[in-house]
């Protein structure tokens, strides 16, 4: 902080003085009574403004008809108002002197100064505002960023990036760096000035557009806004999005085309260096609205580039996964043969179809965890199981195919269900992973007398519908394999006089019926009396298809012994 | 599914709620089995699930075989009746010591 006072509480004594022989003239061309006479009487006190003034009116810029040869001519030709302006531009010019803030070339305010009155008063024709009323808002707008840098003069190194900052983004910066903005500034100096009412107004009010005392003065404030965007498009180290939001807000406030635009830009980077010439400030080399243009696409070919290189990565990304799910499918439908090939295949007229044995799998996955296998015993007997794996997927689909394998190989040599699950339960325990368990009936069938022996390791019960009487349920009396090394299985025995033995697996139960309810244990039987009828090699797909309209969350597995096929 | 975990003297207590199905049962699993893993007897409250399928039940018996594996308390408490008839069904209700309560969890296990 300087010893000239502070931004955020700032005092009329902290800001710079006004220079008194131009503001004296602003004041006389208030006044409603004055003369030209007596006007040009007070130009001509001072030998410095008459000088300026001359020169401005005879200039190729401001380009009046006739060529003033003395302060008076000078008067005549501007009008009170011309003249009131001008010399306020030329007040205001001279306020601070060209070294008065270290570090800051001053001539490089002004030139962005001048360009936004260049291009206020090119956006002037569109409108039905004075030209040099619009020429001196957009030459003063931003007054108050000056008087900042004058007050806080250890700011002065940051003018590079002011300059350079669009002016929302310069708006954001002002605040980060003093606390305060331009506008906040700059109404404090207009009114320590007591500059005219609408140049108040357009100081304070050209970043939000506020109330103002008439609609033709909100028009100067909007005009200023866009004059600010304007020559931003030459000064902004990003040029893409000023262009376009210029566009945007001469589109908005003037319904002008981005070509209309474009016109007056050019007519903006034209006229700067004459302006310059006529107001006495020195302006730089230009670049042209064609190079500024240039340098956009520049930026946006850089952009389309880094945007296809994302889009082609992304390409890749999306071709990889499809190949590693495409071969993902291979082999699910691989393990899929290879599962449907443990089970056996039901078809009719076989032994076992003969022996009244159906079995039926179908799968809401691709692979499954359930599964059903029959086959016959050297004495003309037939092993059963029925499973399910706890989970879904790959993992229980691999454990399915070891249990699978472990029941046709040990049923050859276990006659005793009781004895055979017990020893599955063994081998499953002592490689347990993840808590998989499996729930299973395994059993043996003699279909000469009828006789079935079975156990039920945590299986959903066994239904037997007997022609006669209520259905029988055979529950579980031993826990799931896999879960306990020492678990103890019973074999039941049961005769299947006339009747079908049905087991299942949890998907039937679960399955939704049409009013959203599950079948659950209760609509299977019921299920399973209407379709008694239906004949043995046909019932247990006709079973499955009488819940498969409903949606299908789970594998569905049905394995029937009907006792009739012995008669 | 919600699953939270508490202390109650020397005991985890791990409550779950809601469905623990094939897709939630990786979460159950993992807190029943950080509980062990750091050697805390533990109890599960199901007394807030609303389902359960192969794949939850799955998460309490390898809860059930890692806390026999290092001889420490395993037990389920406030069992609901929809978990208690799947539990029922395989008969594992015969295999998981199941407490009414938190309560009578901790003291029937002492």
């Amino acid at each position: 902080m300087t010893e000239r006072g502070t931004l955020a509480n700032l005092k009329p004594t902290d800001l710079p003085a006004p220079p008194q022989e131009a503001i004296g003239i602003v004041r006389a061309c208030a006044r409603s009574d004055i003369t030209s006479k007596r006007l040009a009487e007070i130009v001509t006190h001072s030998a410095v403004l008459t000088a300026e003034l001359l020169r401005i009116v005879n200039s190729a810029f401001f380009g009046f008809r006739a060529k003033a040869t003395s302060a008076a001519h000078a008067v005549t030709l501007l009008g009170q108002r011309a003249l009131r302006n001008l010399a306020l531009c030329v007040a205001m010019r001279d306020a601070l002197r060209p070294d008065a803030i270290p570090g800051l070339d001053m001539s490089m305010y002004w030139e962005q100064a001048l360009r936004r009155a260049v291009a206020a008063r090119c956006l002037s024709r569109v409108t039905r505002l004075n030209s040099e009323d619009c020429f001196t808002a957009g030459l003063l707008q931003d007054f108050g960023l000056l008087v900042m840098l004058y007050i806080d003069q250890d700011r002065a190194s940051e003018w590079r990036r002011l300059a350079e900052a669009d002016p929302d983004e310069r708006y954001a910066l002002e605040q980060s760096l003093f606390q305060t903005t331009h506008d906040h500034v700059g109404a404090a100096l207009a009114a320590a000035w007591e500059l005219p009412p609408e140049l108040r107004q357009v100081m304070a009010g050209h970043h939000s557009l506020r109330d103002t005392d008439t609609a033709e003065t909100l028009e100067l404030c909007t005009l200023a806004q866009c004059a600010d965007w304007m020559a931003a498009v030459f000064s902004a180290a990003d040029k893409r999005p000023v262009i376009r939001r210029c566009q945007q807000l001469l589109h908005a406030h003037f319904g002008l085309t981005p070509e209309q635009g474009n016109d007056l830009l050019e007519e903006v980077a034209q006229g700067l260096s004459a302006a310059g010439a006529a107001m006495g400030m020195s302006v730089g080399a230009q670049i042209t609205l064609a190079d500024v243009l240039r340098e956009a696409n520049l930026q946006l070919v850089e952009d389309n580039l880094s945007y296809q290189e994302l889009t082609w990565r992304l390409e890749q990304a999306l071709a990889e996964r499809d190949r590693i799910a495409a071969e993902l499918n291979r082999e699910l439908e691989l393990a899929r043969e290879v599962q449907r090939s443990l089970m056996p295949r039901d078809s009719d007229g076989d032994s076992n179809a003969r022996a009244g044995i159906h079995g039926v799998n179908t799968s809401a996955r691709e692979l499954s965890g359930d599964f059903y296998d029959y086959f016959p015993t050297r004495n003309g007997q037939i092993h059963f199981c029925i499973a399910d794996v706890a989970g879904k997927g790959m993992n229980a689909a691999l454990l399915m195919a070891k249990v699978s394998s472990l029941f046709r190989c040990l049923a050859k040599n276990v006659a005793d269900p009781a004895a055979l699950l017990a020893m599955l339960n063994r081998e499953i325990v002592e490689t347990s992973v993840r808590g998989m368990f499996v729930t299973m009936i395994g059993g043996r069938y003699d279909p000469q007398t009828g006789q079935v022996w079975l156990a039920n390791a945590g299986h959903l019960p066994a239904l037997y519908l007997p022609d006669m009487g209520p259905v029988q349920e055979i529950p579980a009396d031993a826990p799931p394999l896999g879960v306990l090394a020492e678990a103890q299985f019973v074999t039941q025995e049961l005769n299947l006089n006339a009747g079908v033995l049905y087991f299942y697996t949890d998907g039937l139960i679960e399955a939704r019926l049409p009013s959203g309810e599950e079948l659950g244990i209760a609509g299977l039987k019921e299920l399973l009396r209407k379709h008694a009828g239906v004949p043995a090699s046909l019932r247990a797909r006709r079973l499955l298809e009488a819940v498969r309209d409903a949606e299908i969350h789970d594998d569905l597995t049905l394995l029937m012994i009907d006792s009739h096929a012995r008669f | 599914m919600s699953g939270t975990v508490r202390q109650e003297g020397s005991y985890a207590i791990v409550c779950l709620g809601g469905e623990i199905d094939l897709h939630s049962s990786p979460e159950a699993r993992k807190l029943i089995l950080g509980c062990l893993q750091e050697g805390k007897p533990t109890l599960v409250d199901l007394s807030g699930v609303a389902y359960i399928d192969s794949s939850g039940v799955a998460s309490l018996v390898e809860g059930f075989q890692l806390a026999r594996q290092r001889q420490l308390d395993f037990g389920l408490v406030g069992v609901s009746p929809a978990a208690l008839n799947v539990l029922k069904l395989a008969r594992l209700d015969k295999v998981f010591p199941i407490y009414a309560s938190v309560q009578e969890g901790v003291a029937s296990a002492k």
